[in-house]
């Protein structure tokens, strides 16, 4: 366990992702969330679309051309290099203009990086574009010489050997194909977090604090279950997430020997104030160095590499 | 109130809660809490210029955010690092962490523009990649010459392996039936025909031919190189079929005259891409004292940079080809020419960008 936010993303989301590190130049990791497949390969063909539509447009152009005179040899061979261009330049462009990004991946929220952590630099988006035509190109066209070949076996040979190297992605950790291999690049999502209210400071009125929680009360939980806690609390406001929020009050309160009764319409602001002295009572331990991870009291820290 | 909380490493503040007290409390104020209202505005100020350059680029921000833009930066790093060890509220944790990755992309991204990385690509980066990697040259070249002397051994001795060599399209109307006098008025010395379909129609075709077929022998040097070099050698093969047959109708000089007007640059950039595929076979087998992917990674994005390279040879050579092949209609002109680029191009990868080389 690397990271506690992957610990809780597991628990809502119910799915694992694995986090990876980049460390800045300034020495501080950033954890990333590497793209899965599934998301790669949608930004993969929302661009296959986008290109051999813009290839499709360039063929159209010899409609007009077929008009204006000039002989259709020339024409062709203008719309035949257009073509080419879109092929090879298509991703090259997109990623060197939009840092690491193409309409498709942007459309997934997916990103192209160094894996280093340096800069991504022109040179490693030409890497990882140019091995494209031996990874995706190769294995298509031979999958429709194969369909209308005679030596249908040693076609089915070349497909396999060339859909080995494009099936790369499958089999390593950071589901690199060869191209991000050479490129030394990565992809990664990119979600945008935003900022949005500090829960404990929300139940600060002008009254005070309405529960008070004694050291025993709080010396139940660690900082895994403050956390789910949160984003509990941060659900917008429906029957649904209310009723669970009277649920885990009973619960907490059993747990954490509470005596008198909360009524139901109460169990959002207990929850709340719960949090807040919760969180207070973690941090400030923290701070002297007693770092509690969850509820049975594991205290290692979460470890950042390079620090 | 925020006064105190800068220095948040200091244990022991007074924020702490003392929750033994039965006496009704004064609001909750969490040191986290105070931390974060500190920086906040710092925080949202970066993200909303993070968010426009992400949108319409660098040129989005005025020259003093983009002065400021650095500060910002670091200022959130130190912040994220200061809450991880203080912070457990994770929508900041995560939102910090965020900020943070997304403001370091921004301010470590690609400087240059295309044109400018373009220039000092091929005045620098260009001719050293390739001076590196001289030895896998060494290779391809040896690959190709087997392929040379291979093929015109074997027509030499028999003419019939020549429709095996040569798929019939690469050919066209040469053949094992063709006699001198075809080869001189169609091939040799046909008539130009024309600027348009020569310098667009036919040297385009060219370009795109054989810049598909440089990429996909780089590409190959992931399969260990093998194809790679088969690749080679088959070219090499068809080339010195070539030669045999026009040496049977006597016409060996005139051909490699004619061939090396286009093919002093079209063959550098095939062995061009078939070293940096080479490159790539050398580091999955032996990285080096790197591991096998940090070591692919460096030599990968220098090949990588070859093929590029030699993608504009390929562009060169076409139209050399497309052109100037029946343009220049004799002999011994088109040795002068092919001598001219082949000394261009040596001159070219030796000596540019050596200066400071060793240095860097």
């Amino acid at each position: 366990m690397i990271n506690p936010s992957d610990r809780i993303e597991t628990l809502i989301e119910g799915t694992k992702h694995r986090q990876t590190f980049i460390v800045t130049p300034e020495g501080v990791p950033l954890g990333v969330r590497r793209a899965n497949h599934g998301e790669r390969f949608t930004a993969f063909a929302i661009d296959m679309t986008f290109m051999l539509a813009a290839i499709i447009a360039v063929y159209m152009l010899i409609i007009p051309l077929f008009f204006s005179g000039v002989s259709i040899r020339v024409g062709m061979t203008v719309i035949l290099f257009l073509a080419f261009v879109v092929r090879n330049m298509y991703f090259l462009h997109f990623e060197l203009a939009w840092r690491g990004r193409t309409p498709g991946k942007r459309i997934c929220g997916l990103l192209v990086i160094n894996r280093f952590g340096g800069a991504l630099t022109p040179s490693a988006i030409f890497a990882r574009n140019l091995t494209r035509e031996v990874e995706i190109f190769l294995p298509l066209s031979l999958l429709l010489s194969v369909q209308y070949g005679r030596n249908i076996w040693s076609g089915l040979a070349l497909l396999g050997w060339a859909l080995t190297i494009t099936s790369l992605p499958f089999f390593n950790r950071g589901h690199l194909r060869a191209g991000d291999i050479i490129g030394g690049t990565q992809v990664i999502f990119m979600p945008r977090h935003t900022l949005t209210r500090d829960l404990s400071i929300d139940i600060r009125g002008a009254a005070g604090t309405k529960y008070i929680f004694t050291q025993d009360n709080l010396s139940v939980y660690g900082a895994f279950e403050l956390q789910v806690l949160e984003e509990l609390l941060r659900r917008p406001p429906s029957n649904d997430s209310n009723q669970t929020l009277e649920v885990i009050c009973g619960k907490i309160c059993r747990k954490i020997g509470w005596d008198g009764e909360i009524p139901r319409e109460d169990a959002n602001i207990f929850l709340r104030e719960f949090y807040a002295a919760q969180r207070a009572e973690l941090e400030h331990k923290q701070l002297f160095g007693h770092y509690r991870a969850d509820k049975t009291g594991a205290s290692s820290r979460p470890d950042w590499p390079g620090v | 109130m925020t006064d105190t909380i800068s220095d948040v490493s200091r244990p022991g503040g007074q924020t702490g809660l003392s929750s033994d007290e039965k006496s009704a409390l004064p609001p909750i104020s969490l040191r986290s809490a105070e931390f974060r209202t500190a920086r906040e505005e710092g925080w949202r100020r970066l993200e909303d210029m993070v968010n426009r350059v992400e949108k319409n680029g660098i040129a989005a921000l005025s020259a003093d955010e983009a002065e400021e833009l650095p500060l910002l930066y670091r200022s959130a790093a130190s912040s994220l690092s200061v809450a991880r060890s203080i912070v457990l509220d994770r929508n900041t944790l995560t939102y910090l962490e965020n900020l943070a990755l997304r403001a370091y992309l921004v301010v470590y991204g690609p400087r240059l523009g295309m044109m400018r990385s373009m220039a000092e690509f091929f005045k620098r980066d260009f001719p050293r990649s390739v001076r590196a990697m001289r030895w896998n040259l060494a290779i391809a070249l040896c690959a190709m010459i087997i392929g040379v002397a291979a093929g015109y051994i074997m027509v030499r001795t028999n003419i019939d392996y020549f429709s095996i060599i040569v798929p019939r399209q690469f050919g066209d109307s040469r053949g094992p039936e063709s006699t001198a006098e075809e080869l001189i008025n169609n091939e040799l010395f046909a008539p130009w025909p024309g600027f348009v379909n020569t310098f667009v129609v036919f040297a385009n075709s060219l370009f795109r031919h054989n810049s598909i077929v440089g990429i996909f022998s780089f590409g190959l040097g992931f399969a260990l190189g093998i194809p790679t070099l088969l690749l080679l050698t088959y070219n090499g093969l068809i080339m010195g079929a070539f030669i045999a047959l026009h040496e049977r109708r006597g016409l060996a000089i005139d051909f490699i005259g004619w061939m090396s007007i286009h093919g002093v640059t079209e063959i550098l950039a095939i062995l061009l891409c078939g070293a940096a595929g080479l490159v790539i076979a050398e580091k999955i087998l032996f990285p080096g004292d790197m591991s096998r992917i940090e070591s692919l990674a460096v030599h990968g994005r220098a090949s990588a940079g070859v093929v590029s390279g030699a993608v504009l040879l390929f562009f060169i050579a076409g139209i050399f080809e497309g052109g100037f092949r029946q343009l220049i209609n004799n002999t011994p002109g088109r040795y002068v020419f092919a001598i001219t680029t082949a000394a261009l191009w040596a001159l070219y990868f030796t000596k540019s960008g050596i200066r400071g080389e060793e240095r860097s």
